[in-house]
């Protein structure tokens, strides 16, 4: 392994002189829409473009998640995964053309995550430019209906029903280079609605306000006490509610999330918002509900973990600094099920979440090269004795 | 008096790209016929789209398949970075103004194309407009896949399923080309009834054999997507063009008083024609002025623009050119 690092770095211009497909395949996928749900498309094109780069095997697992197969030289040793979810935040009606400047590509979704996607498409065709080989299978994955109310479902079922060991996995995110994510805390993310009836309740001389009764609800959260060790957090992250100025509110929806170090206090702290949701629909006589949108167990590698060590080591020889925070991501699955697995960012970026979310593209051969310097690390057999 | 339509040209010469998306036959088609395909890329201030063309067509059609021979940008004067950024991601930029640059100048996307003539070395010459927004190799492999699987055919045009982009972020499903509509089909019908098959001849891409273009006048601006097919029609006949259906392609909405200038030229571009093979009798020459009206303040104000429809004669008549690739007019 040692041998690659040094030459790494001397990858990063032979992986530039491809950067006429690279881009290609970024604005190709990146400008077929894909919101959760209606993958299908870009899944289509996704499976096209391996196909084209004459992967050994394309094709769909049981729950429709794209696959590529690049058959490796040992076929005793476990796949190592590579992984990016397919679905982005903008819907269909969006345009979704891409624009190129000199050193900058913009458009909705790219950074999430458009990017992650051409990349891993790319993938085959570099190997073949750079003479690479695998003993291990790579198995390529673009997992459908991972982000909000997807919950992830793509790698769930993926991992569940993949038939054989995996020997490692690599979850790739477009930005920001140098972040090298090995643990994800437990998360619930849930929504509480109010919804009130035009008829008058008993208790109150008036008719309850619906946002005023989520208000009531996010005092009662704000007075939770919050236990420093397992470290957690709440996040009030969406409210909507009403209808006009003048008019009193008969719905109201409160989007939230709850993270710790322990799943277990993440579900005691989502059993206190129940009882929190009960209390107060109780005594404004208002309907008010509480469920949950999405879930995630706490899992982790350790830093000292072989892959955290080895993927570290791989940036540093880049000049990459690693940067190390919790993901919430088809990361905490891979973990769940015990594979080593971490996630890489492939360059910098801004306005993520809008119509303008920009990428540089220079910095990401240098992405690039960690994702082939991690792959080859793994390769070679560092995480098979843990 | 009524036309029947009695050939099926419609029919015989009308193709969906997907059946020339084998891009290994088209290449081998290509080596063994011994040709040369040449690209290019027309431009006046398409920094926001000219990067993405050049990438996707480089990237796909001569990175991945040795289609296209060679990639190249001729620009008008652009003001913005559409020169540098064509140059930084690998197109041969040429400003026209500096090709043949004894001759007197010019400045429209017809004198672009007649230069690419010049500078270019293939047998057949694409061209693609360089504000496509969602650019993708079949607007090449497309055009080029009937000129090289079928003998008879010397030059394609494109047509689409045209949606436009409408403010910010929304696409309205069909719309563009009301001056195909309003304009040049009425005219077509009246004199060239067969004409009417071509689907949009006002596509801004086509492809073509260079023993073509360079026998037929360019004109500078506007007129020459329509000047070209009455002049090809005229000399070769309807069979050897075809069409292309190349799906949906998304480009820059114009406002009706452009549309009425480039009607204008395409009006004069036509009607000089028609009086030169006779077809029509002037009494008197053309005005060569198109006057517009704006409210300023309650009152019309005329907006007068020269058009005046100028072209460069067929490339064939230029003893530089003769000399550069040996041939005799």
């Amino acid at each position: 392994m040692n041998e690659f690092l040094k030459i790494l770095p001397n990858l990063v211009e032979d992986i530039k002189a491809a950067q006429d497909i690279i881009i290609t395949n970024i604005v190709l996928i990146g400008q077929t829409p894909a919101p959760t749900f209606k993958e299908k498309r870009r899944s289509t094109i996704f499976m096209e473009r391996l196909a084209e780069f004459g992967v050994d095997e394309v094709t769909t697992d049981g729950y429709r998640n794209p696959i590529g197969i690049i058959r490796g030289t040992a076929p005793d040793k476990p796949p190592i995964f590579v992984v990016s979810h397919l679905d982005t935040f903008f819907d269909r009606d969006i345009v979704h053309n891409f624009t190129i400047s000199e050193n900058r590509i913009t458009g909705p979704g790219i950074l999430d995550n458009s990017l992650g996607v051409g990349v891993m498409v790319s993938l085959p065709i570099l190997f073949k430019k750079l003479n690479l080989r695998f003993e291990s299978d790579i198995v390529l994955a673009g997992t459908i209906q991972s982000i909000g109310k997807g919950n992830l479902r793509g790698v769930r079922h993926l991992l569940k029903t993949w038939p054989t060991p995996i020997r490692a996995g690599v979850c790739l995110e477009g930005v920001e280079l140098g972040r090298l994510n090995y643990f994800s805390d437990g998360m619930i993310r849930g929504e509480i609605q109010c919804n009130v009836t035009e008829t008058k309740g008993t208790f109150y001389q008036f008719t309850p306000n619906a946002i005023l009764v989520l208000n009531e609800v996010i005092n009662e959260i704000m007075n939770l006490r919050l236990s420093q060790r397992p470290r957690s957090r709440i996040v009030i992250g969406k409210i909507a509610g009403g209808a006009d100025y003048g008019k009193m509110a008969y719905s109201a929806d409160l989007g939230f999330e709850i993270r710790s170090d322990s799943y277990k206090m993440v579900k005691s702290i989502y059993n206190k918002f129940r009882d929190i949701v009960e209390g107060i629909s109780h005594e404004n006589e208002v309907e008010l509900s509480i469920k949950t949108i999405s879930n995630l167990k706490a899992a982790r590698l350790k830093f000292n973990h072989p892959l955290v060590k080895n993927a570290a080591a791989v940036l540093e020889t880049l000049g990459i600094k690693p940067i190390s925070k919790s993901t919430e991501s088809a990361l905490s699955i891979f973990l769940s099920h015990k594979i080593p697995t971490v996630t890489l960012g492939i360059t910098y970026g801004e306005n993520s979440y809008t119509d303008k979310a920009t990428m540089e593209i220079e910095p990401m051969f240098k992405g690039i090269a960690q994702i082939i310097g991690v792959l080859k690390a793994i390769d070679s057999g560092v995480c098979d004795d843990e | 008096m009524g036309f029947a339509m009695t050939n099926n040209w419609l029919e015989k010469n009308t193709f969906h790209y997907s059946a020339f998306s084998d891009l290994n036959r088209l290449v081998e088609e290509k080596q063994k016929k011994n040709l040369k395909i040449s690209l290019c890329l027309p431009t006046l201030n398409e920094e926001k789209t000219i990067a993405k063309e050049i990438i996707i067509l480089k990237s796909e059609l001569m990175t991945r398949y040795p289609l296209i021979d060679e990639l190249i940008v001729i620009d008008s004067g652009s003001t913005d970075n559409t020169v540098k950024i064509a140059g930084a991601f690998g197109a041969d930029v040429y400003i026209a103004n500096e090709i043949l640059p004894h001759l007197e100048q010019f400045k429209g996307k017809g004198e672009n194309l007649w230069k690419a003539l010049y500078i270019t070395q293939g047998d057949i010459i694409v061209y693609i407009d360089a504000d496509i927004k969602n650019i993708h190799h079949r607007f090449a492999y497309g055009l080029i896949g009937p000129l090289l699987l079928d003998d008879q055919i010397k030059y394609t045009k494109a047509f689409y399923d045209r949606p436009i982009s409408i403010g910010k972020n929304k696409i309205r499903p069909t719309g563009g080309g009301r001056v195909t509509e309003l304009v040049i089909r009425p005219l077509f019908s009246l004199f060239f009834p067969e004409l009417t098959q071509i689907i949009q001849p006002l596509s801004g891409e086509y492809a073509g054999f260079r023993e073509i273009f360079d026998k037929i006048p360019f004109p500078i601006g506007y007129g020459v997507e329509t000047s070209m097919i009455l002049d090809i029609y005229e000399k070769w006949g309807l069979d050897v063009i075809a069409q292309v259906d190349l799906d949906r392609r998304i480009h820059r909405n114009q406002d009706t008083k452009a549309l009425g200038r480039m009607s204008f030229a395409i009006l004069k571009t036509f009607l000089n024609r028609q009086k030169r093979s006779g077809l029509i009798d002037l009494k008197e020459a053309l005005f060569d002025e198109i006057i517009q009206y704006n409210l300023v303040e309650n009152a019309y104000q005329p907006v007068a623009q020269k058009i005046k429809g100028l072209e460069r004669p067929p490339m064939i008549t230029i003893p530089e050119y003769c000399e550069k690739f040996d041939v005799s007019n």
